[in-house]
């Protein structure tokens, strides 16, 4: 929220430089997000009168002024604004002035046209949003003063006011907040805040409770009044209004709307202007009915829910209570009659309809995070005398419905705990100049001892509800950069998401090792994306099209990471992700790893003459089987359908399946724009951490040497090596240890059919003894059985 | 001089000044081949009285022992000259052979290095589902409906109505439902954020939260935790202040900023953090949730924080855009290789 520097020295003495300010509000929990130095810079622009005005010769759209600047000599300005009249007093820049915007402003002649100076617009001289005409200054402005003179020089600071703080959200509430501040700073004596300004309120005597206002909505609306004000000229601001309310950038709109707003902006208290000439009957401070609509002063019409309040006559709704009025009962150039409501809405409430409507206004905002009951009448009779002042008016009877919320609780405080809290001795007596300073009294209570105090809190503070909130008072103001820092720390037995957590570190580590980039990708995908990710939970409010839906696998994001590295001419791609991925229909999240090659083994040629060749359904698998790490013959790879996949493995062990592994279809390859086949693989990572070893062990070295045979073979093409090492680990030999398939070509079989097909395998078999040095009689005999075995049990042909 | 010892000088000269490998083998055959004059002296030797053969044969196999060890020196010159004329014409400039080196994501990069320094604190990891009810991501942290820190705007919904969490703050909650205090946790995570995304927002981020229970926690353990952590992260000499701030769940807050000359921000404080005092409130739903009074507020107390690790990561290796953290282009994660 923006504040004016000059504003808030109404109220309290100010530190002098805009660095203490920001020092002391930022320690304090106020962050300052921005300072903007306004007005004042105005060298060589005076106020002049517009004394004559005609149409430009060589031009439709300007005009030749004659202005009066105080010289006594007329002067000569052209000017293309058309929202003043002779007579106007406006500002003008001299030859030799420089605006706040960089412009220089020189003698010239424009269309054939002497011009002596510039008219200037509220925009062109930083005092305001006003672009589109001059800005046309007050009847009792002085010709030829400087302008610095009608618009002193102000800082405006932009702060950010934390939710639970309400009572700041005002330019008199945050002087109160410096003064104790500061207050503080200065000395540690309780030091009351004083305001310099005592508030003009109208001598008009409280209506009693009268039948002309009904609240029946008392749980959302506890308090309301309504001023009656007559005899109103509704019209332009004068200039220290409209200055007031555009540096924190309120616009203008006429001078009994920027009357409530400059209230709501001084005290806090939102107030709204009724036309009671728009009104029918008396006011009812109801519920909104079924189907109820209101066309708001935003332009829009809301369709109400019978949970949001407003305000009606007896025909209907004229205004959203606490959040916006009504389009039609608005305070209008023809208005005469203003009936003034300021009201206590309960914050839940005002939230509820701000949110349902998604309609928040400066009113909302203020009543959802508490308003000070204490202020609401103020308020109204502040707002009724500057109207009175203003634009003419009489007030008249005030109507009043309801009741003040009460006061806050009183709350004790413990000067014990303050200290075990904060880890730091803090003396009661400063604690209890700390709270005195922000208005807290002490509660005369005799029955009260030493180490603890009760305290009444003042009617602005809603926020302060117990004992915490008094001690996080005291450490605000104490400040913490005083609390020394502790060291304490205690051991801690490793957590079930600590082994997790060291897993999947241990797996990722394995794979950049293995030469991969780990990616990360968002859990929410594309509406694109749904297509293929059936039954994937989608979110009720999404933002945006790119994030709608929870993911069920990670591969659609890593498909992605591929097509824009392919895009990008990446020769190599080699990603992996571990994340979370959600179960389809319900959401049930679990951990998974999902790995894409594409393109080539290397990233890069070899003078070397390396191997540069594509990544296959091999390599993928390869990286699998080495993560995996336990023995092989636990785990199938059974080819199953995947849709987008020209092939496709289901991994399973045992019962269980693991995850899947295949390669893109070459459409839904070329969709990703890579020019090589991309293999694909997901794995479950509970299952994969089942596969793993749990803990490393030794197991003996082998002592005796080992004998290889080889065994070179054709099979029918359908024989698959699974069907080849199956036969040979049938027998159960026990001196084979190991079997290796090194060779492996399909004959080119123009002339042969199918069933003639054959390919040839090589296998290199090692055996060993555990406890001597094998015989060659007794390996050629397990290797003879093994042969025949083969010969007979798959038709293998083996060759010499 | 005896002749066996003439034959030995003359093979030794000969050896020296063999000018190759075959000349040399050339000599080798002179003195020891079958025909050779070492292997006649063998002959010779038969020929000899009994009494001078014991004193012959000793020097016969002293010349012949001499001999074949100079022709293995030799040899091994030869051998050694060979090699370096071989690897004279390598080039070393040349590439060395390539090996395809991986990458740790920087965010995990980011997430291995605070986990570590908080796991030195003697902090345990715990988590939590991406996936919470509405209780554990803002009733239980002492935002209530209608709170206006209670920002459904911002929150993305599932039909359920379940949410998607908004901090990892609801691993407090988590933590202190399934165990007693005392309880000193981190919770590295996801969380969502349903806002516009732009150079430093993302629909989907990633925080540690700290939380930790137990007798008389107060600030100024806060502030010793979170201090070292930072100093450990920055540097010794990064600049550390607590500023006072507002969490709906912690009383008192603070927000932490750092400074440090190493920083590409310089002289400017960043924003690196918010924690607190846990609110007692927050204490008393989770009573209520376990059905005692587990955490009676009156006997533990706690502290809780946490970091926000896209922001971190940004911080310390200097990456402008968060966005780079989900596009998966290689020559950005290549960087961090």
């Amino acid at each position: 929220m923006k504040f004016s520097v000059n504003w808030l020295r109404e109220f309290v003495d100010l530190p002098l430089s805009t660095e203490v300010l920001t020092d002391l509000l930022t320690m304090s929990g106020i962050e300052m997000e921005q300072i903007e130095q306004r007005g004042g810079n105005f060298d060589n622009v005076i106020v002049a009168q517009i004394t004559a005005s005609k149409q430009h010769p060589n031009a439709d759209r300007l005009s030749v002024c004659e202005v009066n600047d105080g010289s006594g000599n007329a002067r000569q300005i052209v000017c293309g604004a058309k929202n003043y009249k002779t007579g106007d007093k406006v500002p003008l820049a001299l030859p030799g002035a420089e605006l706040p915007n960089g412009l220089k402003i020189r003698a010239s002649k424009l269309r054939g046209v002497e011009s002596n100076g510039m008219l200037c617009s509220a925009i062109e001289l930083g005092l305001g949003e006003e672009a589109s005409g001059l800005l046309i200054l007050s009847p009792e402005t002085k010709i030829g003063a400087p302008l610095r003179e009608v618009f002193p020089p102000d800082t405006i600071i932009d702060v950010e006011i934390t939710p639970n703080r309400g009572d700041l959200l005002s330019h008199l509430g945050l002087a109160r907040e410096i003064g104790a501040l500061s207050s503080r700073a200065k000395s540690r004596d309780p030091v009351e805040v004083s305001l310099k300004v005592t508030l003009r309120g109208s001598s008009t005597p409280l209506g009693s409770a009268q039948d002309d206002i009904t609240i029946s909505a008392l749980r959302e609306c506890p308090f309301y009044s309504i001023q009656r004000i007559e005899n109103v000229r509704v019209g332009r601001s004068p200039d220290w209004l409209r200055a007031k309310i555009e540096s924190v950038g309120i616009r203008s709109i006429n001078n009994v709307v920027d009357v409530s707003n400059f209230v709501m902006l001084e005290l806090g208290q939102p107030t709204h202007a009724f036309d009671a000439a728009k009104l029918r009957g008396t006011i009812n401070v109801r519920l909104a009915r079924e189907g109820e609509t209101l066309l708001a002063l935003d332009g829009r019409t809301y369709s109400l829910r019978p949970n949001q309040v407003v305000i009606a006559d007896t025909e209907r709704a004229i205004g959203l209570g606490g959040v916006m009025g009504g389009e039609e009962s608005g305070v209008s150039t023809t208005t005469t009659s203003v009936l003034l409501e300021s009201a206590y809405f309960s914050p839940g409430s005002i939230r509820r309809t701000a949110r349902e409507l998604n309609l928040p206004s400066d009113a909302s905002y203020r009543f959802e995070r508490g308003v000070d009951p204490q202020m609401i009448l103020r308020a109204s009779k502040r707002a009724t005398a500057i109207i009175c002042e203003i634009a003419g008016g009489t007030a008249k009877e005030m109507s009043i419905a309801g009741e003040l919320p009460g006061n806050p609780a009183d709350i004790s405080l413990r000067y014990e705990r303050v200290d075990r809290v904060l880890g730091s001795h803090i003396e009661p007596q400063a604690a209890d100049g700390i709270l005195t300073c922000f208005g807290l009294e002490k509660a005369n209570d005799s029955s009260t001892s030493v180490s603890t105090s009760t305290w009444k809190i003042p009617s602005y503070r809603r926020d302060l509800q117990r004992e915490i909130d008094l001690i996080e008072e005291i450490a605000r103001a104490h400040g913490i950069n005083k609390i020394p820092s502790a060291d304490r720390s205690r051991f801690t037995a490793s957590s079930e998401a600590d082994r997790q957590y060291d897993f999947e570190s241990q797996i990722r580590r394995e794979l950049v090792a293995l030469g991969f980039n780990e990616a990360r990708t968002s859990a929410l995908i594309a509406r694109g994306e749904l297509a293929r990710a059936s039954g994937a939970v989608e979110l009720r409010n999404p933002l945006t099209e790119d994030h709608v839906a929870l993911r069920t696998s990670l591969v659609p994001g890593l498909l992605a990471g591929v097509a824009r590295n392919a895009r990008a001419g990446a020769e190599r791609i080699a990603l992996f992700e571990i994340g979370n991925i959600f179960a389809a229909m319900t959401g049930e999240q679990k951990r998974s790893l999902a790995i894409v090659l594409s393109g080539n083994v290397q990233s890069k040629k070899s003078w070397r003459g390396a191997e540069y060749r594509h990544f296959d359904f091999f390599d993928l698998k390869g990286v699998l089987e080495s993560l995996f790490s336990a023995r092989a013959d636990e785990r199938e790879y059974r080819r199953t359908e995947r849709s987008g996949f020209a092939l496709a493995a289901a991994i399973s062990s045992g019962e269980k399946t693991i995850g899947f592994v295949g390669q893109l279809a070459s459409a839904e390859a070329n969709a990703l724009d890579a020019s090589a086949p991309v293999l694909v693989a997901e794995v479950d990572l509970a299952e994969l951490a089942r596969t793993r070893k749990t803990a490393a062990a030794f197991s003996e070295m082998e002592r005796h040497p080992s004998i290889r045979r080889d065994i070179a073979m054709f099979v029918p093409r359908h024989v698959t090596h699974a069907d080849i090492s199956r036969v040979i680990s049938s027998g159960d030999e026990p001196l084979l240890e190991r079997v290796e398939l090194f060779d492996l070509f399909s004959e080119k079989d123009v002339a042969a059919n199918e069933r003639q097909a054959r390919k040839s395998l090589a296998y290199s078999l090692t055996y060993r003894g555990k406890n001597r040095t094998l015989t060659n009689e007794e390996v050629s005999a397990a290797h003879a059985r093994i042969r025949e075995r083969l010969r007979r049990e798959i038709g293998a042909q083996l060759r010499e | 001089m005896h002749p066996l010892e003439e034959l030995r000088e003359r093979a030794l000269a000969q050896i020296a000044s063999a000018a190759d490998e075959r000349a040399l083998e050339a000599v080798r055959v002179q003195f020891l081949g079958r025909q050779g004059s070492v292997s006649q002296w063998g002959e010779t030797m038969k020929t000899l009285p009994k009494e001078q053969k014991p004193i012959v044969g000793k020097l016969l196999n002293e010349v012949r022992q001499a001999i074949t060890a100079a022709i293995e020196q030799r040899v091994e010159y030869f051998r050694a000259e060979r090699e370096s004329a071989a690897v004279a014409s390598i080039d070393i400039s040349l590439p060395g052979t390539q090996h395809e080196r991986g990458s740790l994501h920087p965010l995990t990069q980011m997430l291995d290095r605070a986990i570590g320094i908080f796991r030195r604190m003697g902090f345990a990891l715990a988590e939590g589902p991406d996936v919470e009810t509405e209780w554990h991501c803002f009733d239980a942290l002492n935002t209530p409906p209608d709170h206006p820190a209670r920002n459904e705007q911002d929150t993305f919904f599932l039909p359920d109505g379940r949410v998607l969490r908004t901090h990892t703050s609801t691993v407090q909650i988590r933590s202190m439902e399934s165990q007693r205090p005392p309880i000193r946790v981190i919770a590295p995570g996801a969380a969502f954020r349903r806002d516009e995304v732009d150079a430093t927002h993302s629909a989907q981020f990633h925080q540690i939260e700290g939380l930790y229970v137990d007798e008389d926690v107060s600030v100024a353990d806060l502030k010793g935790a979170l201090e070292f952590f930072l100093h450990e992260l920055f540097g010794a000499d990064a600049a550390i202040r607590f500023r006072p701030h507002f969490f709906p769940f912690t009383e008192p807050s603070f927000e932490i900023d750092v400074k440090s000359k190493a920083l590409k921000a310089g002289e400017k404080w960043i924003e690196v953090a918010g924690c607190g005092m846990v609110h007692p409130a927050v204490f008393e739903a989770v009573d209520k949730s376990r059905g005692d009074d587990a955490y009676n507020p009156e006997k533990w107390s706690g502290y809780a924080f946490g970091l926000g690790m896209d922001r971190l990561a940004m911080i310390l290796f200097d990456v402008p855009d968060i966005r780079f953290f989900a596009q998966n282009d290689l020559r950005f994660l290549r960087q961090f290789a």
